[in-house]
């Protein structure tokens, strides 16, 4: 009977660890979208709701959080922070376009500023749990028109870009995951290079590959440059702002070809961002 | 642990609740700049009162639902959590539990053997990124919240599986007084 027992426990053992191994296989080799979508699409109500009961909770958690790290800012200083740093980062980067064209002397901008984009506001309701994804889902969907690879920002500049989308959900994988490459530039300096992040530190993003004399200062604005790299697809339109240099010694500059960035939005936080629809891909 | 379709019903409904819990709250506070991670621990607490099987399989299924929320690939979460849940149940059938620190202990240990699992999945899987020092700190930490959240976990599941739970009712069968009043 004993015998039996423990046959039985290793039977269902084996069996578990085999499943674990074909959903992992099965998944890379042709996805897992239709079981996924079935079992997102039956708990999202579940979740959404429970992300609305629990936001007083939270807060008050994060509230005591900030109050350690005598982060508590006033609401109205932050917006105001966050118009003046849009409205730097925009001017800064329409004089780097402006001073661009001056030099082409007349030759057309090729589609560099995207138009056509629809925002689609939606609320985050989950978010992984481990360091090692840098994940979160919303709860907006193909159902609102979103589709995989839209660009996600909120009000501080650029989150991440739609990696899955259900009816009524989307995953949106954070620039600060490890599949994440953006293509960025500086500005009004220009150097463009590729942004990747540092895994499990969510304020250091490494902005490498720069091939460029010039030397990056702390404090310059980083937005997307909207170009293809070989091997790093952008979906992101262009002069999107990302964030700042926090960190960029000479070495590094000249051995690595790299600096650090601190992005603008406060990606541990996220609450209410922007999914932009439609525009041009391609 | 007695399996009847009642406490089967419980145990569905602490993992479901569970993985919930964990996606929209602990997930999305911080403290210290840490989000807690205390699923490893819902599942260390489950295989503990469960035994090895149960642990594995609520384990499994457990990732399997974190992974259809999160829309991430299948199988790692649940990979994962089974070995963790295993591992809880497997130290059950082993040891006897004699101090109220051992589950919070197991909690917290195998936090850290779960946080680790999921960066081994990772970087198994492929990662093309560089990995900070903070994500030692991360792991770390969530380990420490593992161990105070177990105690509270511990005693929360503890309490809504004591029907099925042979300690519990053999406790409170010799608990009850004889007829003759000895």
């Amino acid at each position: 009977m004993y015998r039996k027992q423990v046959r039985r426990r290793r039977a269902v053992l084996a069996l578990l660890i085999v499943g674990s191994f074909v959903l992992l296989s099965l998944t890379y080799r042709q996805g897992s979208d239709g079981m996924q979508r079935g079992v997102s699409t039956i708990f999202s109500p579940v979740t959404s709701v429970a992300d609305r009961a629990l936001k007083p909770a939270r807060d008050l958690v994060n509230w005591f959080d900030e109050t350690f790290d005598a982060k508590g800012e006033n609401e109205d200083l932050h917006t105001e922070l966050e118009t003046a740093r849009r409205q730097a980062v925009g001017k800064k980067a329409a004089l780097a376009e402006n001073e661009q064209l001056r030099k082409l002397l007349g030759l057309e901008n090729g589609g560099a500023i995207p138009g056509g984009y629809t925002p689609v506001t939606g609320r985050v309701i989950t978010r992984s749990p481990t360091v090692w994804f840098s994940d979160v889902t919303i709860d907006v969907g193909s159902g609102d028109g979103v589709e995989v690879d839209d660009p996600v920002v909120n009000g501080d500049g650029l989150v991440g870009k739609v990696a899955a989308v259900t009816g009524g959900t989307a995953r949106v994988t954070l620039i600060v995951d490890s599949s994440s490459a953006v293509t960025a530039k500086l500005v009004p300096s220009g150097v463009q290079g590729l942004m990747k992040p540092s895994v499990g530190d969510p304020e250091d993003l490494i902005l490498d590959f720069l091939n460029s004399e010039k030397l990056i200062g702390k404090g310059q604005s980083v937005v997307t440059s909207g170009w293809r790299a070989i091997g790093y697809e952008s979906d992101y339109p262009p002069n999107l702002p990302i964030g700042e240099v926090d960190e960029a010694s000479l070495q590094e500059q000249e051995a690595q070809q790299q600096v650090h960035i601190r992005p603008y939005a406060d990606l541990r936080n996220l609450d209410l961002v922007d999914v932009l629809t439609g525009g041009s891909r391609g | 642990m007695i399996l009847t379709p009642n406490i089967l019903a419980r145990l569905v409904a602490i993992v479901i609740g569970g993985v919930v819990l964990q996606l929209t709250f602990f997930s999305r506070v911080a403290l210290f700049h840490v989000s807690p991670d205390l699923l490893p621990a819902l599942i260390v607490v489950l295989g503990l009162l469960g035994g090895s099987l149960t642990g594995a399989v609520c384990g499994f299924w457990a990732g399997f639902l974190l992974d259809c929320l999160l829309i991430v690939p299948l199988g790692g979460g649940s990979l994962v959590l089974l070995a963790t849940g295993y591992l809880a149940g497997a130290f059950r059938e082993r040891f006897e539990i004699h101090s109220a620190l051992v589950p919070p202990l197991l909690c917290m240990g195998l936090t850290l053997f779960a946080e680790l699992g999921f960066g081994a999945v990772e970087l198994m899987l492929g990662m093309d990124a560089p990995v900070s020092g903070l994500v030692v700190r991360d792991i770390l930490l969530k380990s420490i919240f593992a161990f105070f959240g177990g105690w509270a976990i511990y005693a929360g599941v503890r309490r809504a599986l004591r029907p099925a739970l042979v300690e519990e009712s053999t406790v409170r069968r010799n608990r009850r007084p004889s007829p003759l009043g000895t």
